[in-house]
């Protein structure tokens, strides 16, 4: 099935440019060449079917009939060296203490402007910046309690930062999901390796959940909060609620009475302590923010200020994920950390200054353009795949508003074999690894890697007719 | 400051931040009970359509299917009975008010047992149809999946996939009677999962009383509809043949078995009645329903408020006591119909208690 395999000159995951095998990929490798083409096929129609029977299923949205639809699985894993793990895990350790001090930073005394490392103007025109948030404080001092962030490789391998998820990063479900499922449908591929286990996730969430209620001493009571069982993340939100053994609430099962909030039991009103929120900011609460928003709970923000309830990840994070202070973020960790970033971001030029936006104007056939407040694959334009015509436009949309836009060179995503139709053809992919910041920082080992499905494309989100693959972080070699 | 004196200041700031919040801890509204874990209303009420629901869902299978197989062994003598027996199925699923049915009566077509089994299974226009049911079933689940366990969502699931699948328009011309059986068997089975997997807790109880509520309902209205069918069928109708009606009654029930142990091979119609209502051995007679319900209803009333007596359990055990009463003599025509109407009315007004007492906080 690895017959007419082509490396098409882009790093790939499992093959050097001599053909060779990767040595980490050698027994994988060598196991799927081994296996025929039915019994592949036949694995991945129970991989198929044990995720529909088990309802691990994502939403579309404007789509009448069958919503529910399985996120593709592709039954190839992606294996990450012992060494390399180590150098994103403190490459993304970094990042996060410098993304959460930016963020206390900004709320609080704003060192980082008044040193003039970022532009107010940045800061203040930014969508997600809440002023709400000026001057509260939150627990511990932590904002991003659980981050997800988007990387890929370069040509020659190294990792990059595409971007950081520090509002409400889903897809960890899949990953604790994909790995079960491997189990079950290719036992024999893990006796050739030692694999560091994802399991642990959900406990060291609630670990963390934990470590925020206001009174330690008793048991606190957590809950998940979900927009409802429409939202395309509600198989994640439940998943978790399960796994950790806490209750799954939507903005209606919560009150707000004398700045506290409770939820609606059948024995009456219960106290909750911290909320675990998968709603965004703007939906949390009517009274403070979208009025219309019938997803929130009025009142919660005060009671948030009052520190009677704790909200993990914290308000206004989105500040930190802004597409156009991504660029900043390496100055971030100069800054607050007084170090060198361990994992470099790609190379951005942000539209609101004028000599870059000349740059990306004059140049666009060669760059991605960004909208910095869309997410998922949406208001993107691929330079090299647009027509004239769709260049004018977003030519246009940038000159209106240069601020919402971030343009970034073409970055050929490494590639892994995938299987298409009967036979494995190289697929781009990325990595999203999860990183959990309480007490200290737990990354779990792996994460969710995307694969675009579709030949030659550079877009791996799932609303865009992506995958996902299981991914191996090996233990170290003794 | 020297360290001694900044240790003073710490702990100073310490010991009044314990004082300001320990008023906040304990609230006086709402005290903290680490024995019993109360359950959000919406996830009460979820659970208690999910249960509802399926059991729906058994019965509009049973029954169909029972209806299916007598009709063919009536044979020649169906033809003229098919509409009135397709009818009365139809008014036991309350269905017969829908315009949808109504049409396809008043098709000329000859195959209406076919057209009327696919609208009661696949058709999604009608509310009770049997994917209507399991759709609801399960939409009700996949919003409580926190808090059933992994093995009944699974059951659900799966049963609710099997009905969706690209062949079962044809596996329901081929032959409907194993996709009734799947779905009765899918209902056992969950009950089955949900008693083993699920902690017999308040969420469990819901369901136990959700099954229950709907079962008695159910049977009374099979009892009330095709008791009078059956009785305007009297003149006309043989041995034989008459027989074959009152056993199909007991099999829409799913009592025949018990029913012939204990009253060998007498299908008399009284007797017939007492056993479907009164029989307290029987899971599947009224009385037994009503029982449960209500030790149901108590169980989780006694998790909530132990010291008062639920409405709910108030209506379930005077209409027990009354069951457990009465007089077998009474179920004859006028009589038989009255009894009904009461349980019927009774089970309804425990229903909207429950619903105000639990799910609207």
């Amino acid at each position: 099935m690895f017959k007419d395999y082509a490396v098409n000159g882009v790093f790939d995951e499992m093959f050097q440019e001599s053909g060779q095998t990767r040595p980490h990929y050698d027994p994988v490798f060598r196991q799927l060449s081994n296996l025929d083409q039915a019994a592949f096929q036949r694995r991945r129609r129970m991989a198929d079917l044990a995720f529909r029977n088990q309802g691990i299923t994502f939403t579309v949205y404007n789509d009448n009939s069958g919503v529910e639809r399985i996120f593709p699985f592709d039954l190839v894993p992606r294996i990450v060296p012992a060494a390399e793990w180590q150098t994103i895990e403190k490459g993304l350790e970094q990042r996060i203490l410098a993304l959460n001090l930016f963020c206390k930073d900004v709320y609080h005394n704003q060192h980082i402007l008044r040193e003039k490392i970022i532009p107010p103007e940045m800061i203040y025109s930014a969508k997600m910046f809440r002023r709400e948030m000026i001057h509260v404080s939150v627990p511990n001092d932590i904002y991003i309690h659980v981050c997800g962030s988007d990387l890929i490789r370069d040509r020659d391998g190294n990792y990059l930062v595409l971007e950081d998820n520090g509002r409400t990063p889903s897809g960890v479900s899949y990953v604790l999901e994909n790995r079960s499922v491997m189990k079950r449908v290719l036992p024999s591929l893990f006796e050739s390796y030692s694999v560091r286990a994802v399991e642990d996730y959900p406990f060291n969430l609630l670990q963390i959940l934990k470590e925020l209620a206001r009174h330690p001493v008793d048991d606190p009571n957590i809950v998940v909060l979900t927009p409802g069982i429409y939202n395309s993340a509600y198989y994640e939100h439940s998943f978790l609620a399960r796994q950790m053994g806490v209750e799954l609430v939507e903005g209606k099962d919560l009150i707000v009475d004398n700045n506290h909030v409770y939820m609606r039991t059948t024995a009456g009103l219960r106290r909750v302590d911290v909320i675990y929120r998968r709603i965004d900011d703007d939906f949390l609460d009517p009274l403070c923010f979208r009025p219309d928003s019938i997803l929130g709970v009025p009142g919660l923000m005060n009671a948030y200020r009052c520190g009677n309830i704790a909200l993990a990840n914290a308000v206004g994070t989105g500040v930190a994920d802004d597409k156009a202070l991504y660029p900043f973020v390496p100055a971030m960790i100069k800054f607050y950390l007084q170090q060198d970033p361990i994992l470099n971001n790609v190379p951005t030029y942000v539209c609101a200054d004028d000599k870059e936006r000349k740059y990306v104007l004059e140049h666009l056939e060669e760059l991605v353009v960004k909208s910095t407040n869309e997410s998922g694959g949406y208001g993107m334009l691929m330079g090299h795949q647009s027509s004239a015509a769709e260049r004018a436009e977003f030519a246009l949309k940038i000159e209106k508003d240069p601020r919402n836009f971030i343009a970034q060179p073409i970055v050929e995503l490494s590639q892994h074999p995938s299987l298409v139709d009967d036979h494995f053809e190289g697929r781009r992919v990325d990595l999203r690894p999860y990183i959990l910041f309480g007490k200290k920082v737990i990354i779990t080992p792996g994460g969710l890697t995307r694969v675009a499905l579709k030949e030659g494309s550079l877009v791996v989100n799932s609303s865009q007719g992506g995958g996902s693959k299981d991914t191996w972080v090996l233990e170290e070699q003794r | 400051m020297s360290q001694k004196q900044e240790k003073i200041v710490k702990n100073q700031a310490m010991n009044q931040s314990t004082r300001a919040e320990i008023p906040i801890f304990l609230s006086a509204r709402v005290p903290r009970s680490p024995t019993s874990k109360p359950m959000l209303a919406r996830v009460a009420e979820s659970m208690y359509w999910m249960s509802r629901y399926m059991e729906r869902a058994e019965h509009v299978a049973r029954i169909t299917q029972v209806n299916f197989n007598m009709l063919m062994d009536l044979g020649e003598i169906a033809h003229s009975m098919q509409e009135k027996q397709w009818q009365a199925v139809l008014h036991i699923l309350r269905l017969d008010q829908s315009p949808e049915a109504q049409a396809l009566f008043a098709s000329p077509d000859r195959n209406l047992g076919q057209h009327l089994t696919e609208f009661k299974t696949l058709n999604l226009l009608n509310k009770n149809s049997l994917l209507n049911c399991l759709t609801k079933a399960r939409e009700n689940a996949r919003s409580i999946r926190e808090s059933i366990s992994a093995e009944m969502w699974e059951t659900l699931n799966t049963l609710y996939w099997s009905l969706l699948s690209d062949d079962a328009k044809q596996r329901l011309e081929e032959s409907p009677q194993q996709i009734f059986q799947s779905v009765i068997m899918g209902s056992m089975l969950f009950q089955g999962v949900s008693d083993q997997t699920l902690p017999h807790g308040q969420g469990w109880q819901f369901i136990q009383l959700a099954k229950y509520l709907e079962r008695v309902d159910m049977t009374c209205r099979v009892i009330d509809t095709l008791f009078d069918v059956l009785r305007s069928n009297e003149a006309t109708m043989e041995g034989p043949l008459k027989n074959i009606q009152w056993m199909a009654v007991l099999r829409c029930c799913s009592s025949i078995e018990a029913f012939r142990r204990r009253h060998v091979g007498d299908l008399d119609p009284q007797r017939l009645a007492a056993f479907l209502i009164l029989d307290k051995e029987s899971p599947r007679s009224i009385r037994y329903c009503i029982r449960a319900a209500q030790k149901a209803v108590a169980g989780i009333a006694t998790a909530v408020h132990p010291q008062e007596i639920d409405p709910a359990e108030r209506i379930l055990g005077r209409l027990n006591s009354q069951l457990e009463y009465a007089e077998t003599r009474e179920f004859t025509g006028v009589g038989l119909k009255y009894v009904l109407k009461q349980i019927l009315d009774n089970t309804a007004e425990s229903a909207s208690a429950i619903q105000r007492s639990y799910f609207l906080h």
